[in-house]
């Protein structure tokens, strides 16, 4: 299950990006982050929130804050 | 490049002649591109030159991207409404950062591996730099990899720039112009889109100044404007070293069809119901002032025979933006594009000429050219530096 949202997730990014949606790029990453924290996997996590992170700086997304706060808390920013 | 080597500095010396003995610049410095290449640190660089206007950053968080004299360069109005110039690549490799002007939402993001800054340039992400998902390493100081800054300055909404961050300040450099205009130190007004526009000229930039530093033109080259203000009505203004330009005694107010005019600028002495003044701040921004308007032309120094001309006019009270005025700011656009349209089959005649393998440079009337001559006087001056 998990690796069919995290396929249905890529394929949502790999559209996002060919359109710059980066507010679907920022969503995806979020959501892909959030499926390898909630099973423990703290680089995959890391490896998504940071993306997530680096797109919502740039849009001055609301979310840039929060995705900072997760980064910190894995000791990763 | 850096090679005072490559100047032909006994001709550079007949330049620093006075006036009566003194020959213009070689030609090379007209139509060899090395010599191109050689001129931009002594008379660009490590001086203030202009490079855009204040008024193209049009909000906060506003970035616009230009290249000048092969320089890559990001005008950058930050989020506290101050105008920077920053290098436009990334500390990272080298990228180019923006592109394309326009608002920034949020932090720069490089393209190429999403390096993040903020509008003051302080770095502020280093995604995957200790590996996937590790966004810091000891290595990377993020603290002295901001953005490089370049030393910016802004005077009458140009903005100048110093690369090699060596000049004086640029409130010593230009002290003399800046005090000799010191009464329209007031507010100025962007006419709007009819009084921005462009002229692209098959000349070497340091005609154009050439050709403003003198009134002597005026007759053969410039009818209309002789017509109300002929020769014996200009009058040379030079600070030797610094600037040169003219004046003139009979400045007429444009009127429109209802006897309409722009309003003067505040506190102006009465020196100024007549008088206008038209001087270059060395090396490339010509500037003219006159009591209810002002404009400045920003020379962009394109190839050895190529420049782009950045004109934009000014209105010193914000009542000559009115509706009402349109018309009259059109009418007032439409007569200096002329004016600087009618330069343009002398400059490029000029750069033209300077193929001439025989021409020595020219010589100067000691009385009517003294202005010219004081420009290129300065240009050899920064060469001779250079050696």
């Amino acid at each position: 299950m998990r690796a069919k949202d995290i396929a249905n997730i890529e394929k949502r990014l790999v559209d996002a990006t060919a359109q710059k949606d980066t507010a679907t790029m920022i969503e995806c990453y979020r959501r892909a982050a959030a499926i390898y924290e909630a099973t423990g996997d703290e680089n995959s996590a890391a490896f998504f929130f940071t993306n997530a992170y680096v797109f919502a700086l740039e849009a001055g997304s609301p979310h840039a804050n929060e995705l900072r706060g997760k980064l910190i808390a894995l000791g990763r920013i | 490049m850096n090679n005072p080597g490559i100047f032909d500095h006994e001709a550079v010396n007949r330049v620093l002649q006075p006036v009566e003995k003194a020959n213009g610049l070689p030609n090379a410095h007209y139509i060899d591109p090395t010599i191109f290449e050689a001129e931009k640190k002594p008379i660009f660089f490590d001086n203030w030159a202009g490079i855009g206007f204040a008024k193209d950053l049009p909000e906060k968080g506003y970035a616009k991207p230009l290249t000048f004299l092969g320089q890559p360069l990001l005008l950058v109005r930050d989020r506290l409404g101050t105008v920077r110039v920053f290098h436009n690549i990334c500390r990272h490799r080298g990228m180019i950062l923006v592109e394309d002007a326009g608002a920034i939402r949020g932090a720069l993001r490089c393209p190429y591996h999403s390096w993040c800054y903020d509008l003051d340039g302080a770095l502020k992400a280093t995604p995957h730099v200790g590996g996937p998902g590790h966004n810091a390493h000891e290595a990377i100081d993020r603290d002295t990899l901001g953005l490089i800054e370049v030393r910016s300055h802004i005077w009458r909404d140009v903005i100048f720039i110093n690369l090699s961050g060596e000049a004086e300040p640029f409130e010593i450099a230009n002290g003399e112009l800046i005090k000799r205009w010191a009464e329209f130190e007031t507010p100025i007004f962007h006419g709007g889109p009819e009084s921005s526009f462009k002229l692209r000229i098959k000349t070497n930039w340091k005609l154009a100044v050439e050709n403003y530093c003198e009134s002597y033109h005026l007759p053969w080259i410039h009818p209309g404007l002789n017509s109300y203000s002929r020769l014996e009505d200009h009058y040379n203004i030079e600070e030797a070293g610094k600037l040169s330009g003219q004046g003139t005694l009979v400045y007429r107010q444009l009127t429109g069809e209802n006897g309409e005019q722009f309003a003067d600028g505040p506190g102006l002495s009465s020196k100024w119901d007549k008088a206008a003044e038209y001087i270059t701040a060395f090396p490339n921004v010509m500037l003219g002032v006159h009591r209810d308007h002002s404009f400045a032309i920003v020379l962009e120094p394109v190839s050895t025979g190529e420049t782009l001309e950045h004109i934009e006019i000014y209105y010193h009270d914000k009542s000559s933006l009115s509706q009402n005025l349109e018309a009259l700011r059109c009418k007032n656009a439409e007569l200096w594009k002329r004016v600087f349209e009618e330069d343009i089959f002398v400059v490029e005649g000029m750069q033209r000429g300077r193929h001439a393998s025989k021409f020595d440079g020219g010589r100067f009337s000691p009385v009517m050219d003294s202005p010219t001559h004081l420009f290129h006087h300065w240009v050899a001056g920064k060469i001779a530096q250079a050696a």
